[in-house]
């Protein structure tokens, strides 16, 4: 009876978790793609006027993408839209694709920078936030370095040695030469260092595992089982995933903007990439549809990690 | 992590192979947006319809108007009416025939307003098409045009291969173009690039297998790419990267001429840019030598030709950098020194010179240009505006001062739309009635001396109201590898003559 309303219990939670999520990310979408709308409104031009010099084919082409529509209208026409499966096709910057087509293959190629960045930045945390207070100033500093100036040097130096063997016959053309030129795993490894260092992930999740261990250390269950002769370390993970699962959610969305930066600067043709283009050539249709898609990218990290310390933390589990 | 360390060797392995035999990679800042020549609006799109497809007229080496296509074009005694032969044998890239009904369909489809085409303009002067049978074909011209035939260059297109009536840019042809030109697409990449394969029916063998056109949005790296052999060409090289090239024993510069020239141009709905004596006294202020010596070569101007062109008026010579003349211009027009500034109605002179961010170079010349301002007493504020901003501010909304900026002409230099009180390009509405009969009267003319002697007419008049400060036409540098021979480039289109290219 008790372990069947536990059960209830974990369950509503979970549900509740989720359900939360979902209206905030609804709540997200709605609100990215009205506040890019006014946004890219606001400044000057816009796709019509980019595509034609002649006043009558810019009238014309305005009105054939509701360009001359209030925000408002424009806005609902997108969000019932995609309610129905049609982000709409691009306008500028590649005329006539569909926009959803679009996302996917560009979203395809960030998805592996995204997700090596964070996996990076956790897997550093870690060890670094056992470092203590040294470890932690010292990637406060590199944090606050100019990371992606920092990553020109690095290329610039790295394209600069190559070529000298390479012009002295001391070394074959390696793959990766030129940077960021080439398409090679060095670039994405750059890439994935660069957003992981870059966009702050490494400092916060490093910062939450070492102010997790001091508290860890200190707590009655991990004392208990040092009393015992067990190893602590067991129950010490277990108990360090729900923060740090929280933390590396929230890191997602700062993440996503860094990949803006880090796809330019690497010349990766992903969604980063792809929404700076979208903006920068006032294709709406494109920018809205990749901010909702970040916008949901983002709501779920979070119910994931809402799931994930739910299911692991046993005082949220278990609480009234 | 183990799968990462699986595949990174072999993708480096990969990617260590050398470029294939005969590949030429070429960098373009931005990579085309939509290969359909109905809905090219950029100079990169251009040159991938280059490579593509095919108009009625092309350029020959000397920049003459030659068939292409066409077998003949005939103009009546009328000169409105224009007979066209198509040259039999001609097959699209997919094989079909490519007949008279596809130049129809192609000039039908530029016009037809739901098309909604960038590129109408090159066919508005035609009033109707009809076909005579598979070769020939008439088009009926809306008003005589003794040059109807140098407008045939407009590129061709397969009736057959548009899935959709009206043409819509979402047409699946932007993904799978079908051209009659010199190389077919082979594949687009993940990276933007596009691979071109040689047409194997092309009416001449071709030297050079595939073509990459490679997207680095770096311009400043796009050398450095040529220089370690990762591309073997660059379209135009910018000037500061010219002495490296021209050290390079692996690198072959080609200068060529552009029918490109730099202004700065006025406002002319916007006082004081409306009195011509404000502007003629910012003319002498400009030493216009020390503008260019910064940023490369080239010839400077008095006019809205490039001195090469039959219609440059030798006989105008630019306006003197002449303080003094410009002080008493500036005094007619009822300004005077206050301070350091010239003032007028109590308020100090400010101009606020707008230049495009992607113009090269503008960053020098707008702060030189400024500095010299500033010495003869003007106060000068500067503004750099993205495509956007520059369409909307600059065309739409004629809402600026001065502007620096570039204007590029194909074969004709027709600078109508640039002059004339009607011009689509008129955004300083300049307004001359004896500039717009000249200019009409060049268009309609059958004769080429009573032609050049009204465009020379014109080359006078604008010198005197000056409209603009025409600056210079640069030199312009196209780099290309060793390894490829037999290289000329066209100056608009770049790769009219690429069946000519021949790869070591």
């Amino acid at each position: 009876m008790g372990a069947s309303a536990m059960s209830v219990g974990r369950g509503g939670r979970l549900a509740f978790a989720a359900l939360r999520r979902v209206v905030a990310a609804v709540g997200s979408v709605l609100g990215a793609t009205l506040l890019l709308q006014a946004l890219v409104g606001l400044a000057p031009g816009d796709a019509a006027d980019l595509a034609a010099n002649d006043p009558a084919l810019r009238d014309a082409l305005s009105a054939a993408w509701g360009l001359d529509e209030p925000l408002l209208t424009r806005w609902s026409r997108f969000v019932l839209g995609a309610l129905g499966g049609d982000l709409g096709e691009s306008l500028t910057v590649r005329p006539g694709a569909s926009v959803w087509s679009l996302i996917t293959a560009a979203a395809g190629r960030s998805s592996g920078l995204v997700a090596a960045a964070l996996a990076l930045g956790l897997g550093l945390a870690l060890p670094l936030g056992f470092g203590g207070a040294r470890a932690r100033r010292l990637t406060l500093v590199f944090s606050a370095a100019p990371v992606f100036l920092a990553l020109y040097a690095v290329m610039t130096g790295l394209n600069e040695g190559a070529w000298a063997l390479i012009e002295a016959g001391k070394m074959e053309r390696p793959g990766w030469f030129a940077l960021p030129d080439a398409d090679s795993g060095l670039r994405w490894a750059l890439g994935a260092c660069a957003l992981a260092w870059g966009s702050s992930s490494l400092a916060e999740l490093q910062a939450a595992t070492a102010d997790e261990l001091t508290r860890l250390r200190r707590a009655p269950f991990v004392l208990a089982a040092q009393a015992r002769g067990e190893p602590a370390w067991p129950v010490a993970l277990r108990s360090l995933l729900p923060p740090l699962s929280e933390v590396a959610a929230s890191q997602v969305a700062v993440t996503l903007g860094g990949l803006i930066v880090v796809e330019r600067a690497l010349q990766l043709n992903g969604a980063g990439s792809l929404f700076w283009q979208a903006c920068r050539l006032r294709d709406l249709p494109l920018a809205c549809g990749l901010a909702a898609a970040a916008a949901l990218v983002v709501a779920g990290a979070r119910l994931t990690s809402d799931l994930t310390r739910l299911w692991l933390d046993p005082r949220l589990r278990e609480a009234p | 992590m183990s799968s990462a360390r699986v595949m990174t060797p072999l993708l480096l392995a990969a990617l260590a192979a050398p470029a294939l035999a005969g590949s030429l990679r070429y960098a373009e800042d931005s990579a085309p947006a939509i290969v359909n020549p109905l809905y090219s609006t950029t100079m990169a799109e251009a040159r991938v319809n280059e490579l593509l497809f095919g108009g009625l007229y092309a350029d020959d080496r000397d920049l003459r108007a030659t068939p292409l296509i066409a077998e003949s074009a005939t103009l009546n005694a009328t000169a409105d009416e224009l007979r066209i032969t198509v040259r039999p044998g001609l097959t699209w890239h997919d094989g079909k025939p490519l007949t008279a009904r596809d130049v129809a369909f192609t000039v039908e489809t530029l016009q037809d307003p739901k098309t909604l085409s960038t590129e109408a303009g090159r066919v508005d002067w035609v009033q109707s098409v009809s076909v005579v049978n598979d070769r020939e074909l008439v088009l009926k011209l809306k008003r005589p045009d003794p040059q109807a035939i140098d407008k045939l260059f407009f590129k061709i297109l397969p009736a057959h291969a548009f899935a959709s009536r009206p043409v819509t840019r979402a047409d699946p042809f932007r993904t799978k173009p079908v051209g009659s030109g010199p190389y077919r697409l082979a594949r687009f990449g993940d990276d933007n690039s596009i691979t071109f394969a040689a047409n194997p029916s092309y009416p001449k063998p071709l030297g050079v297998s595939e073509i990459v056109m490679r997207e680095v949005s770096d311009k400043s790296y796009q050398a450095k790419l040529l220089l370690y052999e990762s591309l073997e060409a660059l379209v135009r090289v910018l000037p500061r990267d010219l002495a490296v090239l021209q050290k390079s024993r692996k690198v072959e510069l080609y200068p060529y001429q552009t029918n490109s020239w730099w202004y700065i141009g006025f406002n002319l709905n916007a006082a004081p840019f409306d009195d011509e004596r404000v502007r003629q006294a910012l003319a002498c202020m400009t030493d216009v030598p020390s503008l260019l010596a910064p940023i490369g070569t080239g010839q400077t101007l008095s006019g809205p030709f490039v001195r090469s062109s039959p219609y440059y008026n030798h006989d105008v010579p630019p306006w003197p950098h002449d303080e003094g003349r410009a002080a008493e211009l500036m005094k007619s027009a009822g300004f005077t020194k206050v301070g350091e500034y010239w003032s007028r109605d109590g308020q100090a002179l400010t101009v606020t010179v707008s230049a495009h961010k992607t113009l090269e170079s503008a960053q020098e010349v707008v702060i030189n240009l400024q500095s010299q301002w500033r010495a003869a007493g003007v106060k000068v504020d500067v503004e750099f505006l993205d495509e956007a901003a520059w369409k909307a501010r600059i065309w739409k909304q004629h809402d600026y001062d001065v502007v620096l900026a570039q204007w590029s002409f194909d074969r004709n230099e027709d600078v109508r739309e640039q002059l004339h009180s009607t011009g689509a390009r008129n955004f300083g509405s300049y307004k001359n009635a004896e500039v717009d009969a000249l200019l009409d009267s060049a268009r309609a003319s059958r004769d080429p001396a009573a032609r050049k002697a009204d465009l020379r007419k014109v080359h006078a008049l604008v010198h005197e109201d000056a409209p603009m400060i025409f600056l210079w036409s640069l030199d312009s540098y196209s780099a290309v590898s060793t390894k490829v021979r037999d290289v000329v480039v066209h100056p608009f289109a770049y790769f009219s003559f690429v069946s000519d290219w021949k790869m070591q």
